[in-house]
């Protein structure tokens, strides 16, 4: 039977995952008349992605007038934020881009102002050294972000998976994608390609046990990262695992609100534990929150509860009316719990863990990119929260446009065709995949079964508190199942998507293993805790652990943190710095 | 295969009296764990996928007419779970 036809798209610029990243990469693109195609997994632009349901906080310099409000003041404290792990280079130009971005967002129709003020609402949370966040209702946010990408005529590929990038010479030439409503696959040549599908979850046990209880959404699974690892490209901070506090049994967010709201953490003898583990208390960074909690789990203290009975009243229903914005479900959750924290402690759990950025701003992992937003392939873009330098929808937003202008310029004075698809390969890799359908074969493997073990060795041994044994264990654990990989089975185009996320998953707890192997110290308290290693070393560790696809698996380097990670590119550094050490 | 058959919570309740079956929250879903028949006025949505729901409450926010009740399985309500399993293993 000759091979079902292909849906073949050519276009200028492809973006893989229209959420808050992608939608903000395809703009400035879309403006400067470049045509842009996304991929997404979801079906409404305006809602898809980590945000569909609405955001309540923001991060961003508005140079209003006092110092700290300046990027030269922010920036100055990077540093400390980061505990020295950061692309200044790269962290600069997000930073400096910031006031611009947010004017712009606000111009798509985003009301950053508090009603109740007809003015910015600004707190201080996560170790900032200023009222940087901007607490507003986003329940709109990404619809007017979305909307703007429609308005400019971009085209949206809903109900469709990203499975592979298409590379030659390290350049990328373009990508293949499958609907999983339809089956129908497509071959997108493309002269830029933007790689913005978010962060991994779906990577470590949870309180609940209900494999799909995350705090940030289980639908994003690391495929950004693992295509463009597969593809060649430079990765770095990869050991850097993120976790934070949530109402124990449903991973939600909401210690954003919590903490700057004024709310206490008590462990079980009703002691408010936090100022011995930081001098800002329940203000220090979310890296610093969730390792003092699960110290004092370790030391026998728990459970711990978040305690809000001192806030005055008109706090607390300003909690309880806002209680929604960030989760919808919040509410209802309390309400089926029967628990009130207006007059109850909550009992608060750990969540599992996500490759994101480590509880701390501006320290991402993920895909390196330069201050264009380009990464070691050439041509490849990436940003948002598959990215080495991020902070959520602010970082995201900011990221994404420097990405997306990136694209423009990259594109100005680059003309002639594009290589021809090899529809060899492209029909091999698509039988691969659609091998996973078949049900007639010997033995087959269950995603989820899979991905069990995954979870179950990432949170045994590759979480919280690591050492040389533990890791090497995971290691050889996670590289028998890669060798089942083939087994896997999926009884429908659904789960044919499940699959292939079950494989980025895997491949990242990989990466993440042989890069906390590596990093032979303690950074950032429970980001990167090494029992064996226990003492951060400065200045010897202040580098960068960075991760490329070897012959015989991944090959592991580190570059000094003097210098932006774009050091290590080939393309900028033919022979160069890179993996040097 | 015995432990996909088990029943399995069902995430979010639809009131059958009260959908008026426009497909929106098919549409909405980010887990794609929703399946209405497009253009057929008569047919129900249904959940197919019950156990990858991440309980995110956009299928009952966008619903026109709230024919929509989330309903937390009893793990996440009484969660029992000892914390400290979290927390990783030494191995010496
Ligand atoms: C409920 C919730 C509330 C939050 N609230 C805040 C807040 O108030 N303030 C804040 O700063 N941050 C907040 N965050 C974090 C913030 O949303 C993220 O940091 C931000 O959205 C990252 O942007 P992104 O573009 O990288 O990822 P996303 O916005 O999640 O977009 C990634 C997109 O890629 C798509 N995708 C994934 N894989 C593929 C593939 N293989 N092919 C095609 N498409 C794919 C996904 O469907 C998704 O739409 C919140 C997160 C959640 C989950
Ligand atoms: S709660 Fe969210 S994930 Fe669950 S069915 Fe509704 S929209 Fe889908
Ligand atoms: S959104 Fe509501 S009314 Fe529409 S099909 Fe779904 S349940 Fe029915």
């Amino acid at each position: 039977m000759p091979p079902a036809p292909w849906k073949t798209i050519d276009t200028d610029v492809f973006v893989i995952g229209g959420g808050v990243a992608g939608c903000m990469a395809a703009i400035p693109a879309l403006e400067a008349g470049l045509d842009v195609v996304v991929a997404e997994k979801g079906k409404v632009l305006d809602h898809c992605g980590s945000v569909g349901c609405g955001v309540d906080h923001y991060l961003t310099i508005m140079e209003s007038g006092p110092e700290w409000d300046t990027p030269e003041f922010l920036l100055k404290h990077v540093p400390e934020l980061t505990d020295g792990i950061v692309d200044m280079a790269v962290t600069s130009r997000v930073i400096h881009e910031m006031p611009r971005v947010l004017r712009k967002i606000e111009s798509f129709g985003v009301n950053f102002k508090d009603p109740r003020y007809n003015d910015y609402y600004r707190l201080r949370s996560f170790g900032l050294p200023g009222t940087y966040h901007i607490n507003f209702d986003g329940t709109d946010f990404k619809k007017h972000i979305g909307q703007r990408v429609r308005k400019l005529k971009g085209t949206v590929l809903t109900r469709t998976m990203a499975v592979q990038l298409l590379v030659e010479d390290n350049r990328v030439y373009g990508a293949l994608a499958f609907n999983f409503r339809t089956g129908e696959w497509v071959v997108i040549r493309a002269r830029a390609i933007v790689m913005a599908a978010g962060e991994v979850n779906r990577l470590s046990l949870n309180a609940s046990g209900v494999a799909f209880d995350s705090w940030h959404t289980p639908y994003n699974t690391g495929d950004a990262q693992a295509m463009a690892y597969r593809a060649g490209a430079l990765l770095a901070n990869m050991e850097f695992v993120e976790t934070t506090l949530t109402p124990k049994g449903f991973s939600a967010q909401g210690l954003n609100a919590l903490v700057s709201e004024g709310a206490y953490f008590v462990n079980k003898s009703g002691e408010r534990f936090m100022f011995k583990y930081d001098e800002k208390g329940e203000n220090a960074r979310r890296a610093v929150i969730a390792d003092a909690v699960i110290n004092e789990y370790l030391l026998g203290n728990g459970p711990v509860y978040a305690d809000c009975r001192h806030l005055p009243p008109d706090v607390l229903d300003h909690m309880e009316a806002t209680l929604q914005v960030d989760r919808y479900t919040m509410p209802a959750f309390y309400e089926q719990k029967h628990l009130d924290f207006k007059t109850e402690p909550v009992e608060v759990s750990i969540s599992e863990l996500s490759i994101r950025r480590s509880g701390v701003y501006f320290r991402g992992s993920g895909l390196a990119v330069d201050t264009d937003g380009q990464t070691s392939i050439s041509g490849l873009f990436a940003a948002g929260d598959c990215a080495t330098v991020s902070g959520g929808i602010a970082g995201a937003s900011v990221l994404g446009h420097v990405a997306g202008e990136g694209v423009a310029a990259f594109l100005k004075d680059r003309s002639g065709a594009l290589p021809e698809v090899d529809m060899e390969d492209a029909n091999a890799i698509r039988e691969r995949a659609m091998a996973h359908l078949e049900t007639e074969r010997e033995q087959t493997l269950s995603w989820k079964a899979f991905e069990d073990q995954t979870r179950r060795t990432v949170s045994d041994y590759v979480g919280v508190r690591r050492n040389d044994k533990g890791l090497r264990l995971a290691l050889d654990t996670l590289r028998a199942l890669a060798a089942r990989e083939p087994e896997l089975r999926a009884d429908d185009l659904h789960g044919l998507m499940r699959v292939h996320e079950s494989k980025s998953i895997r491949m990242n707890a990989e990466l993440m293993a042989e890069c906390s192997l590596t990093r032979t110290e303690t950074r950032t308290r429970s980001s990167h805790r090494r029992l064996d290693y226990p003492d951060t070393k400065d200045p010897e560790w202040r580098r960068f652990v960075t991760v490329t696809r070897g012959d015989e698996g991944p090959r592991v380097g580190t570059v000094t943190c003097e210098n932006a990670l774009a050091a290590a590119f080939d393309r900028l550094n033919p022979g160069g710095v890179a993996n040097a050490g | 295969m015995p432990a996909e058959a088990k029943p399995v919570h069902n995430p979010i309740r639809i009131d059958p009296e009260v959908c008026v079956k426009c497909n929106l929250c098919d549409w909405i879903c980010p887990g794609d764990l929703i399946y209405k028949e497009e253009d057929n006025r008569e047919t129900l949505p249904v959940v197919e996928y019950p156990d990858e729901c991440w309980y995110c409450g956009l299928c009952q926010s966008i619903c026109p007419v709230d024919a929509i009740t989330i309903i937390f399985p009893k793990q996440m309500i009484q969660c029992k779970t000892d914390v400290t399993t979290l927390l990783g293993k030494v191995v010496e």
